[in-house]
């Protein structure tokens, strides 16, 4: 499904040169829900920007679904991003002007559907993570934990095969955070493959599988099953 | 897409109401103010004639003395005149000047009222295309022949004689009755292309009878009367034999041939009068000319100077408000990137951020264009109102529907790519953690 070699990512600025990836190697099954930690400033972020391509990288291949997409250009990453990648960001990243619906709403302009199709997806998925007669609300009007099941919904619309999560539950409490956690978890049932960076180690431990990023490295992955303890570490 | 970049756009439009009315009014200065001066450029350079711009030639003798004008006159003088008329090369030939007198009719109710003539040919209305809803011109035996017969517009027959077929009535240049033998149709060239000594902007005249009456009854001249020389006008007499120029003389040449043999003509007519005493300018080798419509027209600098000039300073004055409004632009999109981040993360475009942002600077140039055109229509109306510019030149012209908008789009763009182009290249990852 994903798969990333020896992927390195310098940020040169004026006066430093920051290797936030240093010859990463990673490998996401079809179907997977993988758990992102690590200390920060490790390149979490940055090596979920590479993945939804987001960024670029100075080094290494990354094939998505089969295709190589280590150099493409804009209209193409758009293009993928549109219609296989879901995003779903800490700060919720909602269109403060724009309702709930025209929220959804927005990937599938892009991606090109008639107003029919859209009205099917948008109410399709506003109506899974609940907030199905809340439609015409603004992103205002809701709780953060609402928002952030907006951004859920906009990121399921597209039925994207891949969902990227930065710490979706960083900045709700955590009863919430355990609400949306379950909206992946059943998600993931579904189909989607998941990787979800978390500051969690809760939420983290009811993942697939753990990976752990330190200074720019895949340094420990740990597989864990229905909850259970860890069975595996490997280097 | 269009239509969604469209609400878009409003939406943002109406999101930031000061700013946007802010740029709004300084496109509208910008646009309003080019359009005046590119609306009285357009209708001073307008060439009425048309297709027979070429055929219509204005003739002019260099019938000064020595040391007196370095230039041709616009005018001739009437023995001039009179003798050209005898040539039969031109297919027609017309001489005109402009006078005027108190109009009225017999049982109208209307006042009498000072009206502009113009006394002519009976070739005038055929040469310059000119309309008639009944009758027409005079025979062309009264051109030899003096006739009391008039040709009218509609909107004097209207006003004097209650509009319909009034042919064969008759109406009075002060206290002289004469027939009406036509009736002309609206007719309205600008610029007034067969005389523009006299206002080029100023409408035709209403009433027109034959030049061959002009002797007897001695018609004032509403014109120019220019003189290179001293000699008092006495006697109308005396202005018919002077060297004063003011009358207008066309000849319609068809081909080139005609115009050389014409000028042949001419030439030798300035030898015959030389023979006579006249001409006495020795430095040239030419004295005559012929002018066709487009030539005369630009030898008349019917279009000023002044106006080209003006049309620059507008432009200038549009590009500084372009560049203030790039500026505002630039910010406010800058404010909008991190919403540019989402829309980027998931899906868009460069090109279609860039669109977006586009189309939203577009509506706001469309906006501008359509008080543009508000404040271009109200300058022109004060202009011509208060500041004494000829009426014709305080109307706009049917150009400008197509002008503004191309103006508008095009100004707009032009202040919007830079910024437009700013925010699509957003580095969505830049924006997305920061929130
Ligand atoms: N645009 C950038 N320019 C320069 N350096 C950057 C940029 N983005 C990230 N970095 C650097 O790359 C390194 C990895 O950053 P990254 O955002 O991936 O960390 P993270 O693991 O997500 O941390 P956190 O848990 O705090 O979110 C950091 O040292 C950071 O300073
Ligand atoms: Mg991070």
């Amino acid at each position: 499904m994903l798969s990333m070699k020896k992927i390195n990512k310098v940020f040169k600025t004026d006066l430093v040169e920051t290797h936030a990836l240093r010859d990463f190697d990673l490998q996401v099954e079809e179907g997977e829900f993988v758990a992102v930690t690590g200390p920060s400033g490790s390149g979490k972020t940055t090596f979920l920007n590479i993945a939804g391509l987001l960024e670029g990288f100075t080094q290494g291949e990354y094939t998505l679904d089969g295709v190589n997409v280590s150099r493409l250009n804009d209209n193409q990453a758009a293009r993928i991003r549109n219609e296989k990648i879901g995003f779903i960001f800490q700060g919720f990243n909602l269109i403060p002007d724009l309702n709930l619906a025209e929220n959804v709403e927005v990937p599938l302009r892009y991606r090109g559907f008639n107003s029919a199709e859209r009205k099917r997806r948008v109410e399709q998925a506003l109506e899974q993570v609940g907030l199905g007669a809340r439609m015409k609300h603004l992103p205002s009007q809701l709780s953060g934990g609402q928002q952030q099941r907006v951004a859920i919904a906009r990121a399921l619309a597209g039925e994207p095969r891949f969902l990227l999560a930065d710490e979706p539950t960083g900045n709700l409490d955590s009863l919430m955070a355990r609400q949306v956690m379950e909206l992946l978890e059943e998600i993931n049932r579904n189909g989607t493959t998941i990787i979800m960076v978390t500051h969690d180690p809760e939420l983290a431990r009811r993942a697939q599988r753990n990976i752990q990023i330190v200074d720019g490295q895949v340094c420990d992955f740990t597989l864990y099953q229905g909850g259970d303890e860890p069975q595996a570490a490997r280097a | 897409m269009l239509t969604h970049y469209m609400d878009l756009g409003w939406r943002s439009i109406r999101k930031t109401p000061v700013l946007s009315a802010l740029m709004v009014m300084a496109i509208s200065i910008g646009i309003g103010i080019t359009l005046i001066s590119l609306n009285v450029f357009q209708l001073m350079s307008h060439n009425p004639a048309g297709e027979r711009s070429s055929v219509l030639h204005m003739t002019q003798l260099w019938s000064q003395g020595p040391d007196s004008w370095e230039e041709y006159s616009a005018n001739l003088t009437y023995q001039d005149t009179m003798n050209l008329r005898q040539s039969d090369i031109p297919v027609r030939s017309v001489a005109s000047f402009r006078s005027g007198g108190a109009i009225h009719a017999e049982g109208s109710d209307a006042e009498p009222e000072m009206r502009s003539i113009r006394v002519t040919d009976s070739e005038f209305f055929a040469m310059f295309s000119v309309p008639f809803l009944y009758g027409g011109s005079w025979d062309k035996s009264v051109d030899m022949e003096a006739a009391h017969v008039v040709v009218i517009n509609e909107d004097l027959n209207r006003t004097f004689l209650g509009g319909g077929n009034n042919v064969g009535k008759i109406i009075y240049l002060d206290v002289t009755p004469y027939q009406i033998v036509g009736i002309i149709d609206h007719w309205m060239p600008r610029p007034k292309y067969y005389d523009v000594t006299n206002g080029s902007m100023n409408f035709a005249e209403s009433i027109y009878v034959p030049f061959s009456l002009t002797p007897h009854e001695e018609f004032p001249v509403w014109g120019n009367t220019s003189g290179w020389q001293f000699e008092p006008l006495i006697t109308y007499n005396d202005r018919l034999l002077s060297e004063k120029t003011w009358i207008q003389f066309w000849a319609e040449l068809p081909d080139e041939d005609a115009q050389m043999q014409f000028s042949q003509w001419l030439t030798s007519y300035v030898e015959q009068q030389q023979a006579l005493g006249r001409f006495t300018d020795n430095t040239r080798t030419s004295w005559m000319r012929l002018l066709d419509v487009a030539e005369y027209l630009t030898d008349s600098e019917v279009v000023p100077e002044d106006n080209r000039i003006m049309i620059g300073l507008s432009a200038l004055f549009l590009a500084v408000c372009l560049v203030n409004i790039l500026g505002l632009l630039l910010t406010k999109f800058l404010k909008r990137a991190p919403e540019v981040g989402v829309r980027r993360a998931i899906g868009a475009s460069r090109r279609q951020i860039f669109l977006q942002h586009m189309v939203e600077v577009s509506l706001i140039g469309l906006l501008g264009g359509v008080i543009g055109l508000v404040w271009a229509w109200f300058g022109l109306t004060t202009l011509a109102d208060h500041l004494g510019m000829e009426e014709a030149l305080g109307r706009l012209d049917p150009s400008m529907w197509i002008m503004t908008p191309s103006i508008a789009l095009g100004a707009a763009m032009l202040a919007g790519m830079y910024p437009a182009w700013v925010i699509c290249r957003t580095q969505p990852s830049v924006y997305l953690k920061s929130q």
